[in-house]
């Protein structure tokens, strides 16, 4: 019975494109934009040559639905009404599958070990960065028999590949640190404990897999990290580092490495590959991109094309790790907008990325390590403003009606809520409780570059969520991304893409 | 034009060109600085003069105080972005005319005070500023 079934569906299929133009739909822009689509990946191919480079792209906390709504604010941003907004990694050219991001021992993930898992291939304890299973948290003696190869140490060893560290967050933080640090606590960035005398914090590692010849290009935030505690820096910020070492100076000194600390300095950086490149725009993270300028520092698509024409200097390849760590602080602030902001520049990154690189010999994957406790209100029409107030739905026409859609207290809310967070309408009362009502937002306040969308539980800094990210590729075995993967299967596939299949014609 | 262009456009076109603000109006901490953390020109404008800034009480430094932060938004504290309690750099120090009664970090205030510009350190704190307002009230 299964076979004649799967047969009858097999002449119903083929007989679909004489069937389509009968039909009373056939002439609808939807009809003919899906039927599109169905060709576009009718015509997709696997690519199974080798991939001679590889590039991950992370926007940090940018789960399903947060970039839900970078989609739509980035088509609204457009004059488009949102919703059938293709952000560049969205169209049938990738492959996709959604990803469970838990950790070992934590249902809700942090940045540390997801990292770790996509360049290790193993899932990791919360709050710990490339330490198999027998690792403790904060227990550096657990450090050196748990120690694991990072995808970086793999290509850059026997394939002689270079690598690359883009991050708008400091260099030292997870995402990034995955790709060259192991350590047993995610926030030893300059220092580790006194009695941990094997141990190295995650700056210094930075730098000895610089030395090393893993790292060949690093540029984000975090410059306090490097330097002394009594060494100011360009900017004026001072140095974190109690143990008086001068990373940019060892790494200037005795590496012979670029460095640069503003957007003129990245200008007059030398981008042949011929010198390792350290460049640190902050003494902490990069400015939110709704906050930055261009005079002070470049923007996350501007630091990707600039290790991208670093890193393709090698004959061999490259792996780079692009984050945009920012996405994750705005929806841990509550605050949308920025959240929109970051997400937007992020797409724009990967668009640049995918322009630099040919899909016949480079993996281009992007992704996310997490989701936050984001959530989306309803019934709201076409169009409505993703920042803004739900306003109702038009039965006749298709953009929203101008009426807002009110809850039962009869006050209009926002599209975007969080679960948890400092927006919570509940506050703290004189007698130490919590109690509040939803006060009565406008559009102009909710639409305000440092609104903040209402959340229910109070908590200083709204969280992460278990929830699912997506992931999008192209290049080479990019058609190994489908289903519901585990994201430790992320490194699996970068891995067999540089080990496995024909050698590409262009990496000839 | 789309509506969601125009707010953009219009919240642009306050940062780009800032308004010259009459001195009893309510302005926005941000409009302060300029995007290279500069004093924006209505600061300037304004220095010396009475104004109303919108933002959020920081928790209080010491208690019994008449000096607090004055935020842009709730001054949260974040594990995963931040290893220790940091202050952002687009902050407002604020000297009060009486001892403050705290209010919660995430609920809204309207302080009303000098604006001065320049750093200054407190002596009781050691807390630097670059901007403040001073004979204040906040509600």
């Amino acid at each position: 019975m299964k076979r004649t079934f799967t047969s009858a569906a097999a002449v119903l299929l083929s007989s679909s494109a004489l069937m389509a133009q009968d039909l009373p739909q056939s002439g609808s822009e939807w009809f003919t934009a899906g039927q599109d689509t169905i060709q576009q990946m009718l015509e997709r191919q696997d690519n199974t040559n080798r991939a001679l480079n590889v590039i991950v792209m992370v926007a940090d906390g940018n789960g399903v639905g947060t970039n839900y709504a970078i989609r739509l604010f980035d088509g609204q941003s457009k004059d488009m009404l949102g919703e059938e907004n293709v952000l560049p990694y969205e169209t049938p050219a990738f492959h996709s599958a959604l990803v469970k991001t838990y950790n070992i021992n934590s249902q809700t993930p942090d940045s540390a070990p997801t990292a770790g898992a996509m360049n290790t291939g193993v899932k990791q304890r919360f709050n710990l960065i490339n330490l198999g299973d027998g690792a403790v948290t904060e227990d550096c003696t657990t450090e050196a028999a748990n120690e694991l190869t990072t995808f970086a140490e793999i290509v850059s060893g026997e394939m002689d590949k270079s690598v690359g560290i883009v991050s708008t967050a400091r260099l030292t933080h997870a995402t990034p640190a995955a790709v060259y640090a192991k350590t047993a606590y995610r926030n030893w960035e300059d220092s580790v404990p006194e009695e941990c005398t094997d141990s190295r914090d995650i700056a210094t590692q930075l730098i000895d897999q610089m030395e090393a010849g893993v790292v060949d290009f690093a540029m984000g935030g975090g410059r306090r990290h490097f330097l002394p505690e009594d060494v100011q820096d360009e900017e004026g910020g001072s140095g974190r580092r109690a143990d008086g070492v001068n990373l940019i100076e060892r790494a200037q000194n005795d590496l012979g490495a670029q460095y640069a600390w503003n957007t003129a300095t990245a200008n007059e950086l030398t981008l042949d590959g011929s010198a390792p490149v350290l460049a640190l725009f902050e003494d902490s993270h990069m400015k939110y991109e709704a906050d930055r300028a261009d005079e002070d520092e470049p923007s996350l698509a501007d630091m990707t094309r600039m290790a991208i024409e670093t890193l393709q200097n090698n004959e061999n390849g490259f792996y780079l790790e692009v984050e945009a760590g920012r996405v994750d602080h705005a929806n841990h602030g509550g605050n949308a907008y920025r959240t929109m902001v970051d997400g937007q520049e992020f797409a724009q990154a990967v668009a640049v990325a995918d322009e630099m690189t040919d899909d016949a010999d480079t993996l281009l994957i992007v992704t996310a390590d997490h989701e936050h406790s984001i959530a989306f209100n309803g019934y709201c029409g076409r169009g409505t403003d993703i920042l803004g107030l739900c306003y109702d739905i038009d039965n006749e026409g298709v953009e929203h009606s101008d009426e807002l859609v009110m809850a039962d207290d009869g006050k209009p809310y926002p599209v975007i809520g969080y679960l948890n967070g400092p927006g919570s309408v509940l506050t703290e009362q004189d007698d130490g409780t919590y109690s509040g009502s939803r006060p009565d937002v406008t559009q102009e306040e909710a639409t305000d570059l440092d609104y903040l969308q209402q959340a229910l539980i109070p908590k200083s800094s709204e969280s992460h969520s278990g929830e699912d990210v997506a992931v999008y590729a192209k290049g080479p075995f990019a058609h190994l991304f489908d289903g519901t993967l585990e994201q430790n299967v992320i490194f699996h596939v970068m891995h067999h893409a540089v080990t496995g299949g024909e050698q590409a014609d262009a990496a000839q | 034009m789309h509506r969601r262009t125009f707010l953009t456009l219009a919240a642009a076109g306050t940062l780009a060109a800032p308004r010259i603000a009459a001195a009893a109006e309510t302005i926005k901490l941000r409009e302060l600085y300029t995007k290279m953390e500069e004093f924006s020109d209505l600061a300037q404008a304004l220095a010396g003069q009475r104004v109303t800034v919108e933002g959020f009480m920081a928790p209080p430094l010491k208690a019994e105080s008449s000096f607090f932060v004055l935020t842009q938004r709730p001054m949260a504290t974040c594990p995963f972005c931040e290893s220790e309690t940091e202050w952002p750099s687009d902050i407002l120090a604020v000297y009060t005319k009486r001892v403050i009664d705290p209010t919660p970090f995430n609920v809204g205030i309207d302080t009303t005070g000098v604006l001065e510009l320049g750093t200054y350190t407190d002596p009781e704190t050691g807390f630097v500023s670059r901007v403040r307002l001073t004979d204040a009230t906040y509600s």
